[in-house]
C-alpha cells in the first residue's frame, strides 16, 4: 500500500459566484482500521483562506503548523493577510524545499483573492501548482471525485446551490472509496460569512 | 571617567561597570518616552511619537507600538533601527514556541529570550549592545496580565506601571505617586495619559505626537491588541482634560 493512502483522505474545492466551497471526509485511518471519525483536514489560515492537507495524517498537521508558523509572521511584518495566490506559491517553495524527502501530503489551497475572486488550487507532494477555474480534488478519492465534479459542476453557482454540489460530489465519491468516508465536513465561504456545515453520509 | 576601558563592548571596567551598556541607556534617554501601565483589565502603553513633521507620509503602521504575537505587544524606546532587529527576533521566538507546544508562548518566557540576546551582546562577540528599551504588554493563561520593562544590559523586570525613554525618571516617580492598586483599564488610560503630558518636552499635546495601544480580552475571551486611533485618541485627551478644546469660532 502506498503511504499515501495509509491514513486515507478526500478533498474537494470548488468555485461559485463570488464564493467557494471546500469539503473534506472525516476518517483517519490506520490502513483498514478506522481510528478517528473526526479527524480534521482543512485549515483557517485567515478569513478568506482555507487549506485542505490530504494523504499522511501526521505529514498534513505538520505541514499545516509551518505553514500558521510562516503566515503569522507575515501577517506581522506585513500588517496584512496573505493573498491565496502568495500563500500557493508559499506552500509550493516549502514541499519543494523536501524534494528528496518530501512531506506526503496533497494541498488543496481555497480562498478569496483581490475584490473577492475565488482561487482554488492543488499541487502535488513536491509542490507542483494546478490551477483550475472550476474544482480541485486530492485524496485516495480523488479518481471518484474528478467523475462526481466534472459531471455535476456548473459554472457561477450561488452559494446555496454550490453547497449542494459539493457535498453530493463528495458523499458520492466518497462511498466508492473504503478509505475515506464517515461524513463530511463542508466550509462555504462568501465575502461576507463562513459557514462550516458536517455531513452525515453512510458511517462506514 | 576610565576612558581606556569604553572601546571594548565586553570588558569590565575598573569600578565593575559595563560602559558600553550604560553608554546605551544614555542613548535611550534622549529617545521618545514610554509608558505602561498594569490594570485588572488589560494593560494600557502609551508613547510620545519624537518624529513629527508635514512631510512624514503617514500610514497606518505605528511608529512605538509593535504586535509580537495575538498576545503580546510591546512598545519602544531607543534606537528604531536596534528594535526592528529585536522585535523581529522576538516575533520568531514567539512562533518557534507555538510551533513546538501548539499554544501561546507565555509573555515572561517571551521576555527572557528576548533579554537573553541581548544579554549575549554584552558578552560575547565585541559588538555594541542594542540601544532599545522596550515595555511588554501581554497576557498568558498562567499569570494573566503582565507588564515587563527590558533594558540594554538585558536585565528585565515585571512592573505594575513602568517608563522607558526621555524624563523616565520623573515619569516613574509620578506614577509611584498616582497609581492605584486594582484600577480599571479607562483609569489606567486617563493617568498614563497624564503623566506623559506632564512629563513631555512639547508644550501642547495633541493625537499627532501620541499613541496609545491596549492588551484586553473581548467579549469572546480572546486576547485583543488594539491601537487607538487618532480621532478616538483626541476625543480622548479632551476628555481627561489634557488638551483644552478647540475653541468655536
Amino acid at each position: 500500500m502506498s503511504i499515501f493512502e495509509y491514513n486515507g483522505s478526500a478533498l474537494v474545492a470548488m468555485v461559485g459566484k463570488n464564493c467557494f466551497a471546500i469539503a473534506s471526509d472525516r476518517r483517519l485511518g490506520v490502513q483498514l482500521q478506522t481510528i478517528a471519525t473526526d479527524f480534521q483536514r482543512i485549515f483557517k489560515i485567515h478569513d478568506k483562506l482555507f487549506l485542505g492537507l490530504s494523504g499522511l495524517g501526521s505529514d498534513a498537521q505538520t505541514l499545516h503548523q509551518r505553514l500558521v508558523f510562516r503566515h503569522k509572521l507575515y501577517q506581522l511584518r506585513e500588517e496584512r493577510d496573505m493573498k491565496p495566490e502568495t500563500f500557493a506559491s508559499l506552500v509550493s517553495a516549502i514541499l519543494y524545499e523536501k524534494r528528496f524527502g518530501p512531506y506526503f501530503c496533497q494541498p488543496v489551497i481555497a480562498g478569496l483573492g483581490d475584490d473577492d475572486k475565488p482561487f482554488i488550487c492543488t499541487m502535488d507532494s513536491i509542490g507542483a501548482k494546478e490551477l483550475a477555474k472550476d474544482f480541485v480534488v486530492a485524496g485516495t478519492a480523488s479518481e471518484s471525485l474528478y467523475g462526481a465534479c466534472e459531471s455535476m459542476f456548473k459554472p457561477d453557482m450561488e452559494h446555496e446551490e454550490l453547497f449542494e454540489t459539493i457535498s453530493q460530489a463528495l458523499l458520492s465519491s466518497v462511498d466508492r472509496d473504503c478509505l475515506s468516508g464517515w461524513g463530511g465536513h463542508v466550509y462555504l465561504v462568501t465575502p461576507t460569512e463562513v459557514t462550516e456545515r458536517i455531513l452525515k453520509g453512510r458511517m462506514d | 571617567m576610565s576612558r581606556r576601558y569604553d572601546s571594548r563592548t565586553t570588558i569590565f571596567s575598573p569600578e565593575g561597570r559595563l560602559y558600553q551598556v550604560e553608554y546605551a541607556m544614555e542613548a535611550i534617554g534622549n529617545a521618545g518616552s514610554a509608558i505602561g501601565i498594569l490594570s485588572k483589565d488589560g494593560v494600557v502603553l502609551v508613547g510620545e511619537k519624537k518624529v513629527t513633521s508635514k512631510l512624514l507620509q503617514t500610514s497606518t503602521s505605528t511608529e512605538k507600538m509593535y504586535k509580537i504575537d495575538d498576545h503580546v505587544a510591546c512598545a519602544v524606546a531607543g534606537i528604531m533601527s536596534d528594535a526592528n532587529i529585536l522585535i523581529n527576533t522576538a516575533r520568531v521566538q514567539a512562533q518557534r514556541y507555538t510551533f513546538s507546544y501548539q499554544e501561546p508562548m507565555p509573555v515572561e518566557q517571551l521576555v527572557q529570550s528576548l533579554c537573553d540576546t541581548k544579554q549575549g551582546y554584552t558578552q560575547f562577540g565585541g559588538l555594541r549592545p542594542f540601544g532599545v528599551s522596550f515595555l511588554f504588554a501581554g497576557w498568558d493563561k498562567n499569570y494573566g496580565f503582565q507588564l515587563y520593562m527590558s533594558d540594554p544590559s538585558g536585565n528585565y523586570g515585571g512592573w505594575k506601571a513602568a517608563a522607558v525613554g526621555a524624563n523616565n525618571q520623573a515619569a516613574q516617580s509620578m506614577l509611584k505617586q498616582d497609581y492605584k492598586e486594582d484600577m480599571s483599564r479607562e483609569e489606567a488610560v486617563q493617568l498614563a495619559l497624564k503623566v506623559l503630558s506632564k512629563t513631555m518636552d512639547s508644550t501642547s499635546l495633541t493625537s499627532e505626537k501620541l499613541e496609545l495601544a491596549e492588551v484586553f480580552l473581548s467579549s469572546s475571551g480572546k486576547v485583543k491588541y488594539q491601537v487607538c486611533t487618532p480621532d478616538a485618541l483626541s476625543k480622548m485627551l479632551i476628555k481627561y482634560g489634557v488638551t483644552q478644546a478647540p475653541v468655536e469660532s
